[in-house]
């Protein structure tokens, strides 16, 4: 909210630039950030155009001759609105505009300008940059500008949460200041008495259902739509806000002076002068001061004349009785309105207003009634209103400060320090809280403004906040020897970096995606029911979507080779309910292109299916769990081949295949080779975290190699004649390694294969003929069993 | 006696003609000459070989120190050759090769760092569900439903009552019906909120947060705590304030700022407050007895200040040439 120093001089006596407001203000939980602060500025003074001729070489541009008091300056300005005879605010070389605009000398299509004619927009003033900022003619020329625009514009934005309704006006921001300064606040609103001419009774009729617990209305008659006097739009304009006509500016003027939400209705629109507070039928059409039509619902609160909907309460009033320059008659309106209703309202409607962003805050019951004296005056002042009624005001809510106790001993144990009592007692008493002492503490009076003050602890806040949070000595208190903490994914994190240690970048993908894309991936996609956009209305099923979109970035910017994993989580299911959504985290690893590039010592080395078997098998095999990972090839909806990675225990630990070509295709993913995936089962594998390793003792024994080359067809798979070789003997040969495949050109439907057998025994050092029997039987099954030719080295 | 000569006739003339010999060829015929299997070393053990028996044991001794002594010389030698002349072999100018480099994501980096600072004063880290019903993300934190401070959280729905997390808020619901004060916990993970994809902000970013619950916690220990990571965050000569602040699941509550001398200017980094009794009923603790304080922050803010970057999608788009600076 936009705040005026001067505005809030109307309320409290201070003496504080709009920069060190800002600052005392923030440090209390008032966020605050200078708008204009005309101390701070210097090199800027009245100054007069003493001519304004055409810039020779320029169409839109004026070169002006301008006085600032003691010499007289070149200035080329671009505004259409620039004439000879004006007072204006000129920016000398030198000065420092907001927005840390630095005025230098400049050359403007040839001609030197020294120095700037500023507008609106350029001081902070307005949003107002179409022409020049005109000052009135009595101002002295060579005036410091912050002589002359400060006591009017000096602003600052205050940032005000949701729970305290009361810093949304000026008088709200004052009694902060005034706290701050150690003042009392003026009051230059109680002393309005009203003095009806007439007998005239407004009857108003509440909802017993409730919504709304206080109504006051009144009538004025003889009113005159026009301009508002100067004091007025001045006001307005300082805190960014354009005139508009004498009632509504007073409307708005209202609004920003106490924060209290008023509505001023065209009588003579209304059927008969009463007010009806009600609740709108489903489906009832209302058309609003915005023009717009909204279809309402009975949870909408609305205000009627008994016979027509006039306003939807607490959010806006109706197009048909709002105030035209025609008006003469009015009803004003001043109420207070239950914040959720207002809210439910509002949000179903997708209708927010400066009324109902305060009574959905919730608002002060007291300040309606201050509100309709300050309308009814005011009307009379500038608009020439009569008041022409009774003032009904009909309420059913209690209008008395409420009591919080706040014990002394709670207080010290939030702090963790102690707070003296008159320190306490004075802080409160500046907020406008009195306190009576008690045995544990105070008993404090909340006055009814403070709607965010309801428990103990907000009390302890409003003490800590004045206090000041900076004088809240810090206390740290851990032990120097760790104490007990664990992360549940250590195990997970060492993954990471293991791939990362071999070359694997680590990937973070959206975990939003195209619900289209998603159900290539074939799984039952969440859905998103209120997305930002339609290509981020899913919840990705797999890691996959997001890594082959890394591929086919990176291929694109021209990196092909690409080694990419992901730990994140996927979700499956269907949305309408929260226990059918299976949440789960997962790691994929993508490949694609090379891991090495070809280079002076070597080939390039593939990213292949082979190099991420081996990862796979790597992983878990690291673990030291005491058995070969197995791999299981099944069917998969976007792979080809998969294989699925089983343990000892045909425990599935994840999955490692091929994307198909039609998947890449949809997707438009650009690549050149084979996209392999990995998928690893987290749960499974930080289940394998909590494995302790038992070391075995080492077999001192040497190990025999031998050689065997078989000629075989080619359509045999190598990994099953491994796989009959290791059945033969199951004690002494302990691994069988195929190190070459040997295909002729002519010839391709035979293969020679070189197999490397490692035979040890744990008891005795093997002796040929051990090994020999082995071999033996190795050649007689393998040559049966594939119908291989064993060749000769 | 005369063998004795010849050991010592034999040591001179090697090392005489070792030294000489500068090249592989030139050694290797010196080896042949005097280690090869016909050569003068062999024929003096076939000399030694002739001795009377009394005198083997001597000069078997100085036999084999000498084979040792020679053997030593030679290896030297040849050593000593392959450092001069290896250069001719070998192209040293050629560049390296090395096993590629991974990476870990920045994201992930700067959070393990937070971890870590926490872990070091006893916090365990916890995680929880990303989708989550509205109560554990916004009623049980002391949201209502129809409460303005809802604005202050763009939401994604799954359906009316299921939300994408807004904050990881929600993981400390979970862990207070499920266990006993005291706690000391983390939660790290994604977070949603409906918001205009730009370069300052992305539809989802990463938090970390704290909570401690126990019957002693104060404000002054939360200051504390927070000191302690902002200083070994970023630095031990780090600037920062608490200023109050308004979160509905902390009484009170402050933001903090750290200093950024570089722009001159405060740079909001974390919020945290006491936390709020209702939360604590909510959970069913007896909020006379306990009171603790919670805190969390933004990842991706972290590490834009810590890495000076200036757009928050890069995080995301996993581009290399970004990944590979990490």
């Amino acid at each position: 909210m936009k705040v005026s120093l001067n505005w809030l001089k109307r309320f409290v006596d201070f003496d504080l630039t709009a920069t060190e407001l800002a600052e005392k203000l923030t440090m209390r939980g008032f966020e605050s950030e200078v708008v204009s602060d005309f101390d701070s500025l210097e090199h800027l003074v009245v100054g007069e155009v003493l001519k304004a001729d055409k810039h020779p070489n320029a169409d839109k541009l004026k070169l002006c001759s301008v006085l600032d008091g003691s010499g007289t300056y070149n200035v080329i300005c671009g505004a259409s609105n620039v004439d000879a005879g004006q007072k204006i605010v000129f920016a000398k070389v030198g000065a420092v505009l907001p927005g840390d605009f630095k005025i230098g000398k400049a050359k403007i299509r040839g001609i030197e300008s020294f120095g700037m004619i500023c507008s609106e927009k350029e001081l902070g003033i307005s949003e107002e940059h179409d022409g020049i900022m005109v000052l009135d003619e009595s101002f002295k020329v060579g005036t410091p500008i912050r002589e002359v625009l400060g006591p009017l514009f000096n602003a600052i934005d205050v940032e005000v949460t949701p729970d305290k309704a009361f810093g949304l006006s000026h008088r709200g921001i004052a009694r902060e200041v005034a706290a701050i300064v150690g003042t009392k606040l003026k009051t230059p609103i109680n002393s309005v008495k009203l003095n009806p001419q007439s007998k005239n009774i407004i009857k108003v009729e509440l909802d017993k259902r409730g919504g709304c617990t206080r109504y006051i209305a009144g009538t004025m008659k003889g009113v005159k739509v026009g301009p508002s006097p100067k004091w007025l739009t001045e006001y307005l304009k300082s805190v960014g806000q354009k005139s508009i006509n004498n009632l509504v500016d007073i409307s708005n003027f209202m609004l920003l002076e106490i924060g209290h939400p008023t509505h001023i209705f065209d009588l003579k629109k209304f059927a008969k002068p009463a007010i009806k507070v009600s609740w709108a039928k489903n489906g009832e059409k209302f058309k609003a001061l915005d023009e717009e039509t909204y279809e309402l619902s009975k949870d909408h609160l609305i205000i009627t004349d008994t016979k027509n909907t006039v306003g939807l309460a607490g959010i806006m009033g109706g197009l048909d009785s709002s105030v035209t320059d025609a008006t003469t008659e009015v009803l004003i309106e001043s109420a207070y309105f239950d914040p959720v209703v207002i809210r439910k309202g509002s949000k179903k409607l997708n209708l927010l207003s400066e009324a109902s962003r305060r009574f959905e805050r919730g608002t002060d019951p007291n300040s309606a009634v201050e509100a309709f004296n300050m309308i009814v005056q005011l009307i009379q002042e500038v608009a020439q209103g009569t008041l022409e009624s009774v003032i009904t005001d009909e309420c059913s809510m209690s209008l008395d400060n409420t009591y919080i106790d706040l014990s002394s001993e709670k207080l010290l144990k939030y702090a963790g320090q102690d707070i003296p009592s008159e320190e306490v007692e004075s802080l409160l008493n500046g907020l406008q809280i009195d306190t009576k002492k008690t045995k544990t503490g105070w008993n404090c009076s909340i006055p009814t403004f403070r709607t965010d003050l309801i428990v103990e602890t907000d009390l302890i806040e409003e003490v800590f906040r004045c206090y000041g949070y900076e004088n809240i000595k810090s206390s740290f208190n851990y032990s120097s020897i760790m104490q007990y903490a664990n992360d549940e994914e250590s195990t997970i994190s060492s993954l990471k970096h293991h791939l990362s240690s071999i070359g694997f970048r680590q990937s973070y993908n959206n975990s939003l995606e195209d619900f289209e894309e998603v159900k290539l991936f074939g799984k039952d996609a969440v859905s998103v029911i209120n997305p930002s956009s339609e290509k981020m209305n899913a919840m990705r099923t797999t890691l996959h979507t997001g890594l082959l979109k890394n591929l086919d970035f990176n291929y694109r910017n021209g990196c092909s080779n690409t080694l990419i994993y992901e730990y994140g989580t996927i979700f499956e299911g269907k949305s309408d309910k929260l226990e059918d959504i299976s949440q789960k985290s997962s790691l994929s690893c993508l490949v694609h292109g090379d891991i090495f590039v070809k280079n002076v010592h070597f080939n390039s080395i593939p990213a292949s299916f082979a190099f991420l078997k081996g990862v796979a098998a790597n992983i878990f095999e690291e673990k030291r769990l005491g058995f070969k990972v197995k791999f299981l090839e099944k069917k998969h909806h976007y792979c080809h081949p998969y294989f699925s990675i089983i343990d000892g225990k045909k425990q599935i630990l994840g999955g490692i295949g091929i994307i198909k070509d039609s998947l890449l295709k949809q997707l438009d993913i650009s690549h050149k080779h084979e996209v392999v995936v990995l998928d690893v089962d987290t749960e499974i594998f930080t289940d394998y975290g909590t494995y302790s390793t038992k070391v075995e003792d080492i077999v001192v024994f040497p190990i025999v190699q031998r050689d065997l080359n078989f000629k075989m067809d080619s359509s045999i798979r190598v990994g099953d004649v491994v796989k009959t070789m290791k059945s033969v003997n199951q004690s002494l040969l302990q691994n069988v390694t195929p190190v070459d495949i040997y295909q002729s050109e002519k010839d391709k439907s035979f293969k020679d294969v070189l197999f490397s057998l490692s035979f040890q025994s744990s008891k005795k050092t093997l002796e040929d003929n051990d090994v020999n029997l082995i071999i033996t039987d190795i050649i007689t099954i393998i040559s049966k069993k594939f119908n291989a030719k064993l060749r000769d080295n | 006696m005369s063998l004795n000569k010849t050991i010592k006739g034999l040591k001179t003339s090697f090392s005489k003609e070792l030294s000489k010999s500068k090249t592989s060829q030139e050694l290797e015929n010196f080896r042949i000459k005097y280690l090869g299997r016909n050569g003068k070393l062999a024929s003096l053990f076939e000399e030694f070989n002739k001795l009377p028996a009394n005198e083997k044991p001597r000069f078997g001794k100085e036999l084999n120190i000498l084979k040792n002594q020679l053997t030593n010389l030679y290896q030297d030698a040849l050593g000593n050759n392959n450092e001069n002349s290896s250069s001719n072999d070998t192209d040293f100018s050629l560049p390296g090769y090395s096993l590629p480099n991974g990476s870990i994501h920045p994201l992930e980096q700067i959070t393990s760092e937070i971890k870590s600072i926490f872990q070091s004063i006893g916090f365990s880290v916890a995680y929880g569900p990303e989708i989550d019903d509205d109560y554990h993300n916004f009623e049980a934190l002391n949201v209502p439903k129809h409460h303005p401070a809802r604005d202050m959280q763009d939401t994604f729905f799954v359906n009316p009552n299921a939300v994408l997390r807004t904050h990881t808020s929600n993981v400390q619901i979970h862990l207070m019906e499920n266990q006993d004060p005291p706690l000391r916990h983390i939660c790290c993970g994604r977070v949603f909120r409906n918001e205009a994809v730009s370069y300052k902000s992305f539809c989802l970013f990463n938090q970390v947060e704290g909570l401690v619950v126990n019957e002693t916690s104060s404000f002054a220990e939360m200051k504390g705590t927070l000191e302690y990571f902002v200083r070994e965050m970023f630095g031990k000569d780090t600037k920062m304030r608490f200023r109050p602040s308004y979160f509905p699941f902390t009484e009170p509550s402050a933001e903090v700022d750290i200093w950024n001398s570089k722009l001159d200017q405060w740079m909001e980094i974390l919020g945290c407050g006491m936390v709020n009794p209702n939360v604590l009923s909510n959970v069913g603790y007896d909020n006379k007895k306990y009171q603790g304080f919670a805190f969390g922050m933004g990842i991706e803010r972290i590490a834009m200040i810590k890495y000076g970057i200036k757009d928050i999608r890069l995080f995301y788009q996993n581009d290399k040439r970004f990944l590979e600076q990490f």
